[in-house]
């Protein structure tokens, strides 16, 4: 990668990041474009932001519950093994 | 020692594990077999339960491996990703000369629990509608937790597929919620 990534090659930088350790000068090539883009320093900041939110919380009561025909079916099953 | 009633597990943890599978499964369908699977092995395993963990936090363990079970499974029928699969979609978000098309919007900074809750549908959906390999990989990653190394062999994908598959779940996750309003002036 060239001294200086344009903004594409630093969302791939920035996001690689996230899960696996870059080599030294991708470290460094990351953090001076960062350091210069506003765009790519929001974007580095939302993916973040986006994986704290989703392994905040796993279940939300406002989300629909189970269906009324597979909780039948389930209970249904469940049943059957009981008595078996 | 905390005793099990499998008879109320269904009552009782049936929404809360069905909600669990549904945000990683993408499916209401697939999300109801996993509970299902998860309630039959631990009426198969009842007798391994030590009472260390709650009874829901035991059926929360069977339920990720019967999730990973089934994206595995699911993951079978799919065809796997060509490298320029969605590459025209990410060709859009920036120009020739590799700088964005259009500046990023900064989000909203929710704080109260009608806001974040709207935040999770939001996202939910937005990963509902990534494409399936993307968004097995996308979820196995930042809902389950799974390593990328996992996930390559889950998937029997290498890491470099892998990453370019998170990389375009994060681009097109970060534009859906900014489509979707979640920016700081429109903020729900």
């Amino acid at each position: 990668m060239k001294w200086m990534p344009t903004c594409r090659e630093t969302t791939e930088l920035a996001s690689r990041a996230l899960d696996a350790r870059l080599s030294f000068a991708d470290r460094i090539a990351l953090r001076l474009h960062l350091a210069i883009c506003d765009n790519c320093a929001r974007f580095n900041q939302q993916i973040q932001d986006m994986r704290r939110f989703f392994r905040a919380e796993t279940a939300d009561d406002t989300m629909p519950g189970l269906a009324d025909d597979a909780r039948q079916r389930i209970e249904t099953e469940l049943q059957k093994k009981l008595g078996s | 020692m905390t005793e099990l009633d499998p008879h109320a597990w269904l009552a009782e943890h049936g929404d809360y594990l069905f909600r669990v599978a549904r945000r990683q499964l993408h499916s209401d369908e697939l999300a109801e077999d996993a509970v299902q699977e998860t309630l039959l092995a631990a009426l198969s395993a009842r007798a391994r339960y030590t009472g260390d963990a709650s009874p829901r936090t035991w059926l929360t363990g069977i339920l990720k491996h019967k999730i990973v079970d089934l994206i595995r499974r699911q993951a079978r029928d799919v065809e796997l990703p060509r490298d320029q699969d969605g590459e025209e979609a990410v060709d859009l978000l920036f120009k020739q000369d590799g700088h964005w098309a259009e500046p990023l919007r900064p989000w909203g900074n929710p704080h109260t629990e009608a806001e974040l809750s709207q935040l999770r549908r939001v996202l939910d959906e937005c990963a509902d509608r990534l494409k399936p390999v993307m968004a097995q990989v996308f979820s196995l990653r930042e809902v389950a937790g799974l390593e990328t190394e996992e996930i390559c062999k889950e998937l029997d994908i290498t890491p470099t597929n892998c990453w370019v598959l998170l990389h375009r779940a994060r681009l097109f996750m970060r534009q859906c919620l900014e489509l979707n309003g979640f920016t700081q002036a429109g903020a729900a």
